[in-house]
């Protein structure tokens, strides 16, 4: 039974497990999780593509 | 309305061309897209998974700093118990923005009283052993005065004793109450004490957390985690998970001086950001900040296109 569940927990789990220590990066006054600098990087990286990337053209369209 | 000279007509929008646009199809797809995301980041990073602090818990773990926090509810001492609204009456607890009460303006909604609710009645409502009910009703006998006397030196023994058993002194029942209340939390009884509602679903955590929260261990497992207040906390998540980033400016002014030694630094900060959200609702009418889009010409690359058959256009027609 134990076994069972045990596999089950296995192949349920997720393949990156993020739970643990966090880090953390300082600079001064500002301390900032890596996790959420990540996310603030993507963010920007997707606003930078939203300005840059052109319109999809559908079709009858110029 | 007249315009000054010198200044453009405002062409009018009915003048425009116009093209077939889908709403409900751009809608579908955004919402499939994020479904998909929202299934497929779960599936690879789950989610944070870290085990409540409960009062069981709590004093198991830390037995010394649940009695001595047990002993500052019996007494009256608390950081609770001297919290003010929305909990109780404490005279001049209360933040201020300016002369404005805020925080006494909505008056005590939730009264607690932090001796009786979290102290004697859960003693009450359990089995009570001989001793236990002889050190209720002595407690319940005993002058305000005594009580506190009582309270006060036994919360000084435990401090002086660092964990360890407190040396002998006139404390009347306080020991045999607290002994009794923290076997009935090392048991899990007292989390359902607290958080009795009178209803099948007791979704009220509002008691056994501001019990915990008393105490220095919860807030040393939130430290570890980088959630205090000083630490940015209020944009953080446990263990590598992202939190919440747009956050950051509300937490940001807790960093920093006047706010960061402030007795009243949420009010303050409060005010601080509706006024700046005041702000930003008014950008059209704020001379200058208003004219930020245009100086930075962003929306002439988002339709830089348009611009370059415009500018095509007119090179040709001279």
């Amino acid at each position: 039974m134990t076994g069972h569940a045990h596999s089950v927990e296995r192949v349920l789990s997720p393949p990156i497990d993020l739970n643990g220590t966090g880090r953390y990066v300082h600079w001064g006054v500002v301390q900032l999780s890596v996790a959420n600098l990540v996310v603030i990087g993507v963010m920007l990286v997707v606003f930078v593509a939203a300005l840059l990337l052109p319109f999809p053209r559908g079709r009858g369209r110029r | 309305m007249t315009r000054r000279a010198g200044k453009r007509a405002v062409p009018d929008p009915a003048a425009f061309p116009t093209r077939p646009y889908d709403l409900v199809k751009e809608f579908t797809i955004a919402l499939v897209v994020v479904a998909l995301l929202t299934a497929g980041l779960a599936a690879v990073f789950s989610s944070p998974d870290v085990k409540p602090v409960t009062l069981a818990s709590w004093s198991r773990a830390d037995g010394a700093d649940f009695t001595a926090t047990a002993v500052s509810e019996l007494g009256g001492t608390s950081g609770t118990a001297q919290y003010g609204p929305p909990y109780n009456h404490t005279p001049g607890a209360a933040q201020k923005l300016g002369p404005v009460g805020l925080q006494s303006a909505a008056g005590v909604r939730v009264p607690v009283d932090t001796a009786n609710d979290f102290v004697l009645r859960p003693l009450r409502n359990a089995p009570e052993p001989p001793a236990v009910s002889a050190g209720l009703a002595a407690w319940t006998a005993a002058p305000a005065a005594r009580r506190q006397a009582w309270t006060s030196a036994y919360s000084d023994a435990l401090a002086k004793a660092g964990g360890g058993a407190p040396a002998k002194g006139d404390y009347g029942p306080v020991p045999v109450l607290i002994a009794r209340l923290l076997g009935l939390a090392r048991s899990g009884a007292l989390d359902g004490e607290l958080q009795a509602e009178g209803k099948f679903y007791q979704t009220d955590y509002t008691r056994p957390l501001l019990f915990l929260s008393d105490g220095s261990y919860l807030e040393s497992r939130a430290r570890a985690e980088h959630l205090g207040g000083d630490q940015w906390g209020m944009m953080n998540e446990t263990g590598n998970y992202p939190g919440q980033a747009w956050l950051w400016l509300y937490t940001f002014w807790y960093q920093i001086e006047p706010f960061k030694s402030s007795g009243n630094a949420d009010a303050l900060i409060w005010g601080l950001m509706a006024l700046l959200s005041l702000g930003l609702m008014l950008v059209p009418f704020i001379p200058g900040v208003r004219s930020v889009p245009r100086w930075t010409r962003v929306h002439r690359l988002i339709w830089r296109t348009y611009y370059r058959e415009q500018a095509v256009e007119r090179n040709s027609q001279e």
